[in-house]
C-alpha cells in the first residue's frame, strides 16, 4: 500500500461519517448511534451550521475532494506532480484548522464530545501528516 | 527519498516496478470496493429502516409518579403522559417549541391526555438546575407552564454556552410572567425550590432513564424526541388497547389520579 491509497482509503471512510452525519442532520436517519459521548448536543447545536450548511456536510465535500485527488494521485502522470501535493496539503491543512476549531468549540464552548467528530478529527488529523510527508518527498523528487 | 518512492509503486521510470504494482492496485481497488458496498449498504439500511418509535415497557414495579412534577389537563383523562426533561436539552427545546403547541391544543385540551412534566437536569448540562429551579419560583406564583415555556423559547440566551450567570437572564425572562418579580428574584437567589428539584431529579435517577427527553405513555417508556404525529400514534394506540381491554387498563388509568400538582 502507498501513502496515497491510503489517504483514499482514509478519505472514503471520512466520506461515508460525513455522509452519516448529513443524513441525520437532514432528518433522514432517526437518532445516532453515540456509545459513551453527547453527539446529539453537539450535533444539534448552534455550532452544528456553517454558512447555512451543517459542518457535517463540509466533512463529507472535504473528504469526497480528498478522495478525489488521493486517487488522482495514485496515477502514473500525477504521480510526482507537486502541484497535486500541494492540493492535498492545502486541503488537508485546511481540514486540519477547522477541525481543530471544532474540538475547541466542543471542548470550551459546548462542553460535550462527540465520538464521531473525535473519529473524523484523528482521520483529518493522518491525512495532513501523510499529506505533508507527500508534498515533502515530491518536492525533493522534484 | 526518490529511490524509495520508486520501490514503493509511484515511480514512472522503472518498469519492473510498474509491473510488480499491478496486484497491489487490484487489490487495493478491491478494498476500496468492498468498503464502498458496506458503507453505501449500511447508510441505505439506516435511512430505509422503518421510522417506527421505539417504546419499551417500563418495571411495573417503579414507583407511580403521581405525585411529583407539574400537571396540566383534566384529571379524568383516560391516559397521562409524564415527560422528564432538561430545560437546557437540545432535543426537549424543540419538543417543546415544535410538537408540544399541538399536544396541548389537540390532545390535552380536549381532554384525551393530562401531561406531567418532571425535571430531569442532567449533569453535562451547567445551567439546567438554575432554569428548574427558575421554573419551580414561577410555580410558587402558579406560573410553572409559562415560565417552562419561556425557558425553553429562550434556551440559546441563558443556556451553557450562552452564559455563565443564568440567574441574571432567567429572572429577565420571568419578569413579564410572575406577578411578584420581588418574590420570584429572592425565590431564585435563594434557591428556595431546590429540594422540589431535587426530588424530581432523584424520582427519575431512580427510573434509570437513558436520557432526555424520556416520556411516559401509559406502561411505555420512550426516550427520544417525538414528533405530534409519532404522539398521537402511541397515544391512539393506547386508546384503543384499553377500548379493547377494559378488564386490563394502563398502568396509568388503574391507579387513578386523586389530584393533579403538588
Amino acid at each position: 500500500m502507498t501513502r496515497r491509497m491510503w489517504m483514499a482509503l482514509i478519505s472514503l471512510l471520512g466520506l461515508f461519517l460525513g455522509a452519516y452525519l448529513t443524513l441525520y442532520k437532514f432528518g433522514k436517519i432517526g437518532t445516532l448511534a453515540c456509545g459513551v459521548s453527547s453527539c446529539e448536543q453537539v450535533q444539534t447545536s448552534r455550532w452544528s451550521v456553517f454558512l447555512g450548511l451543517p459542518v457535517a456536510t463540509w466533512g463529507l465535500g472535504f473528504y469526497a475532494l480528498m478522495l478525489a485527488l488521493s486517487l488522482l494521485g495514485m496515477q502514473e502522470r500525477y504521480a510526482e506532480s507537486r502541484g497535486l501535493s500541494l492540493g492535498m496539503l492545502l486541503l488537508a491543512g485546511w481540514g486540519a484548522l477547522f477541525t481543530a476549531w471544532l474540538n475547541y468549540l466542543e471542548a470550551f464552548v459546548i462542553h460535550a464530545w462527540c465520538e464521531w467528530c473525535l473519529f473524523s478529527a484523528a482521520m483529518v488529523l493522518i491525512l495532513f501528516i501523510l499529506a505533508l510527508v507527500d508534498w515533502r518527498e515530491t518536492r525533493v523528487a522534484g | 527519498m526518490a529511490k524509495k518512492r520508486v520501490e514503493s509503486g509511484r515511480g514512472r521510470k522503472a518498469g519492473s516496478v510498474k509491473s510488480a504494482k499491478q496486484p497491489t492496485n487490484r487489490a487495493f481497488y478491491l478494498v476500496v470496493a468492498l468498503i464502498a458496498i458496506v458503507g453505501i449498504g449500511a447508510l441505505g439500511y439506516l435511512t430505509s429502516r422503518p421510522k417506527q418509535t421505539q417504546t419499551v415497557a417500563y418495571d411495573p414495579t417503579l414507583p407511580k409518579v403521581e405525585s411529583q412534577g407539574y400537571v396540566m389537563g383534566s384529571p379524568s383523562a383516560p391516559i397521562e403522559v409524564t415527560e422528564f426533561g432538561d430545560f437546557e436539552c437540545p432535543q426537549c427545546g424543540r419538543f417543546a417549541t415544535l410538537t408540544e403547541p399541538d399536544v396541548r391544543a389537540r390532545l390535552v385540551n380536549t381532554g384525551v391526555i393530562r401531561w406531567r412534566y418532571i425535571d430531569f437536569p442532567l449533569e453535562m448540562h451547567r445551567n439546567t438546575w438554575n432554569a428548574s429551579i427558575a421554573a419551580a419560583c414561577a410555580d410558587e406564583q402558579g406560573k410553572f407552564w409559562e415560565m417552562h415555556d419561556a425557558i425553553y423559547n429562550a434556551q440559546d440566551q441563558w443556556d451553557g454556552e450562552a452564559t455563565s450567570n443564568p440567574d441574571k437572564v432567567l429572572k429577565r425572562i420571568g419578569e413579564p410572567i410572575v406577578p411578584d418579580k420581588a418574590k420570584f428574584d429572592a425565590c431564585i437567589d435563594e434557591q428556595r425550590t431546590k429540594p422540589k428539584v431535587q426530588a424530581h431529579w432523584q424520582l427519575a435517577t431512580s427510573r434509570n432513564l437513558p436520557g432526555t427527553p424520556t416520556f411516559l405513555i401509559g406502561d411505555q417508556q420512550i426516550s427520544e424526541f417525538l414528533s405530534y404525529d409519532d404522539l398521537k400514534r402511541i397515544v391512539d394506540q393506547k386508546l384503543a388497547q384499553m377500548k379493547a381491554s377494559p378488564a386490563a387498563p394502563s398502568a396509568d388509568s388503574a391507579k387513578g389520579v386523586k389530584t393533579p400538582g403538588e
